[in-house]
């Protein structure tokens, strides 16, 4: 929808998205700052909840259905019930924080790569490989099938591999939970 | 917006989680610090596959999130069992192999 003005015309449609990608974007950034400056674990759990709701927000913004729709099912479902589960079992003791060497040592050298990345964007233009799947296409196939048609043709040994990960974590945490409780026990003689 | 905006917004992010990585003391915001590193990349990857047209990135992003899943139950796992063991959650007091 094209707004003109005589002297100045902007399609609102493009601004006002524009300005709900920014928002949620800078929500996501508070949230993961949230995450990190909250000295209780239970409080950095409930802002990395909002952080995997935010990016998933922003995941649809970029016409990515199927990807937010997971994102929210494994991340902000199963991955942080899970953190849930070990703060209730283990307690959520606060940690004092105070300002030492350690961290300033810390804030300067991430303040100096975010530096880095942050000129690294300025780079000039590129000849990027652009593929076919413009929204389009996608809104014709529909965003789950187009990723299934991906993943298991060109994608399929990956995919593979995953699910053989996935079931060796399995096994691993069974074996941890199962077996590795046992008191050490010094020999007496 | 443009691709400036996805790669500030998936440097700072990243940059973030990498801060709390250094910073904290608690395994547990340890790990989340490591989650937001990972969605950083997740959030990249989809953008600029917004940006290509292509669908690569969505299936890669997939597989990072495969990888996180495996990589947090396993993790999980290892500090509930370190704290069964010692009852104390600070990483710091972990130096039984320091010379």
């Amino acid at each position: 929808m094209l707004i003109d003005l005589g002297w100045f015309s902007f399609d609102l449609f493009k601004v006002t998205y524009d300005g709900v990608v920014l928002a949620i974007g800078g929500t996501a950034v508070l949230a993961a700052l949230g995450v990190v400056l909250c000295s209780s674990p239970i409080y950095s759990a409930l802002y990395l909840i909002g952080h995997m709701i935010c990016l998933a927000l922003l995941f649809l913004m970029y016409g990515a259905e199927f990807i937010a729709a997971v994102q929210l099912i494994v991340y902000a479902g199963a991955v942080m019930i899970l953190f849930l589960f070990i703060i209730a079992l283990l307690g959520g003791k606060k940690e004092s924080q105070s300002f030492d060497f350690h961290k300033f040592m810390a804030f300067s050298f991430i303040g100096t790569v975010l530096a880095e990345l942050a000129l690294s964007t300025r780079v000039g233009p590129t000849q990027p490989i652009t593929g076919i799947f413009d929204e389009k296409m996608i809104a014709n196939v529909g965003s789950a099938k187009a990723i299934g048609l991906e993943l298991f043709s060109k994608h399929l040994i990956p995919f593979e591999l995953a699910s053989i990960l996935l079931l060796v974590a399995g096994v691993g945490i069974i074996c941890l939970a199962k077996f590795a409780y046992k008191p050490v026990r010094r020999r007496s003689n | 917006m443009g691709q400036e905006f996805i790669l500030l917004v998936s440097a700072t992010i990243f940059c973030i989680g990498a801060f709390g990585f250094m910073v904290r003391k608690n395994p547990l915001i340890m790990f989340m610090s490591v989650e937001l590193m990972l969605n950083s990349v997740n959030f990249l990857l989809i953008g600029y596959s917004h940006i290509l047209k292509s669908l690569d990135g969505q299936v890669f992003a997939l597989m990072i999130m495969a990888v996180a899943a495996a990589e947090v139950v396993v993790g999980l796992a290892i500090i509930l069992t370190i704290f069964r063991t010692r009852h104390d959650l600070n990483v710091d007091h972990l130096d039984s192999l320091k010379g």
